[in-house]
């Protein structure tokens, strides 16, 4: 078991240091993300195979070449898309400052609390280990290999068993949100434990003085507004006399106080909500897809619309902040915005999906 | 130190320095009341402190190029030619210093 999350990644950022080296040199990683035309260019292509020649001379050519030994298919091809993440983003905190890698570590802790959350739902559901796998992005301190093992995990019980046994700082939370499913059978109890340990961690990790923390903490309660209006608008659609609300409601957000969290779960439809939000920074983001959620009649329509907001904030923080930890964690999103399209482009051609579709699909380019 | 502290003293000390440099040049002109021996010692520390301090400040600069140079040859080794350019510019401000200290060096100081 490989997990940092306890020890060394804990350390205290009690002395930066220069940001220069680490800013250039992710710069330098940045002008060789793909760009838009590359990317439509392998859309436009018919098959992976042709895809993966496509892709030959890219950052990811040496971990096709490993990946792919075997033959090609759009399961290898994920395969190395996401070593190369892993590689990408243990390369970048190799490098980064003690502050830098204290921040960035903090801020990725969302993608093991995203990854902990797929494999209990899918051994909630039983679903196929293969198909598990897709869902996982080992972007946090969670490697390929512990995800495999906590995949691997019969059940829900196994699950919350290992990570106690691992000693992960969220087995406390996966403990007390454990006992509450096995009262009501709910998995949302465990997921809100998860929910709730993450924001409360990092917050606590982030409330030092500094520049660089104010911007991470700026990026986490953004994080932490959407995450409380996703769970508003999916309110819409459920029961509220039988539901405690507030127990959904997530401290350390920027914006979305409880007060208003509190009234936008109270209101009838969404139409009132959307009109509530409009003075709030999410209130463009939502009224843009209110005329595909009349079309489509999904709220996932609207999360869409609030993870790209957040998506596009996080990739803007660079912009105001040249030598400070923005360039670092924007670089790190933009990273793992371009795998999940490459990922999507591929289970698109591996499954023949129409060209407009797959445009659809894809996050931000 | 906090880099921004130390950005702030180099800053606010090259400031102090170009505003002393003409103080004591003005002084060294004023001889006639101080008298030779101080005219000389006032435009020694005059020089000295306008070489020193733009050296420190050209350091600083390079420094801080220098690292963010290193990471830039680290991924793109072909901005070589551009990192090596920006690396030299803050040469000029050292220059600068040493034509200003050489200047002060060579004011007449007229006897009393």
């Amino acid at each position: 078991m490989s997990v940092t999350t306890t020890s060394s990644r804990n350390r205290s950022p009690a002395s930066p240091k220069d940001y220069g080296y680490a800013n250039a040199r992710i710069r330098g990683m940045r002008s060789r993300l793909l760009s838009r035309t590359f990317l439509d260019g392998l859309i436009a292509e018919q098959s992976v195979q042709r895809l993966v020649q496509e892709m030959d001379g890219t950052e990811y050519t040496s971990d096709l070449e490993d990946a792919l030994i075997h033959g090609i298919d759009a399961t290898s091809v994920d395969v190395a898309l996401r070593n190369n993440m892993v590689q990408t983003f243990q390369k970048i905190m190799s490098f980064l400052n003690a502050e830098a890698e204290y921040l960035v570590t903090t801020l990725l802790g969302r993608w093991d609390i995203f990854n902990l959350k797929t494999i209990l739902r899918a051994k909630h559901m039983h679903l196929p280990l293969d198909e598990l796998k897709d869902g996982l992005l080992p972007a946090g301190q969670l490697t390929p290999v512990d995800l495999e093992a906590l995949a691997a995990a019969e059940d829900v019980r196994t699950v919350v068993d290992i990570a106690v046994t691992w000693g992960l700082p969220m087995a406390s939370a996966l403990r007390e949100g454990h006992a509450e499913f096995m009262r009501t059978g709910e998995l949302a109890s465990l997921e809100l434990a998860l929910d709730r340990y993450y924001s409360e961690w990092a917050k606590a990790r982030l409330s030092r003085r500094g520049a660089n923390m104010r911007m991470a903490r700026k990026v986490l309660a953004t994080q932490v507004d959407v995450a409380n209006l996703v769970m508003v608008l999916r309110l819409q659609s459920a029961d509220i006399e039988t539901i405690d609300v507030d127990q959904y409601f997530l401290e350390g957000g920027a914006d979305i106080t409880r007060e208003l969290y509190m009234v936008l779960s109270k209101m009838s439809d969404i139409d009132e909500v959307l009109e509530r939000l409009r003075g709030t920074p999410y209130g463009r983001a939502l009224d843009d897809v209110s005329i595909k959620y009349l079309e489509q009649n999904s709220i996932s329509v609207f999360e869409r619309a609030l993870e790209d907001l957040f998506m596009r904030r996080t990739l803007g923080i660079a912009k105001g902040d040249p030598l400070g930890i923005g360039v670092a964690v924007s670089y790190l999103w933009a990273k793992q915005n371009e795998i999940t399209n490459l990922r999507i482009i591929v289970k698109g051609k591996a499954v023949g999906m129409p060209e407009d579709r797959v445009r659809e699909e894809l996050i931000l380019v | 130190m906090n880099k921004n502290r130390l950005a702030k003293w180099v800053f606010g000390s090259t400031f102090l320095v170009t505003m002393l440099v003409p103080a004591m040049a003005f002084a060294a002109e004023a001889e006639a009341v101080v008298g030779e021996w101080q005219s000389y010692v006032a435009k020694a520390l005059a020089a000295g402190l306008a070489m020193s301090v733009s050296a420190l400040a050209a350091g600083y600069a390079q420094a801080k190029i220098g690292s963010a140079g290193a990471g830039t040859l680290a991924e793109r080794p072909e901005a070589s030619v551009w990192v090596i350019v920006l690396q030299a510019l803050p040469e000029i401000i050292v220059l600068l210093g040493f034509v200003a200290s050489i200047l002060i060096v060579n004011m007449p100081v007229t006897p009393a």
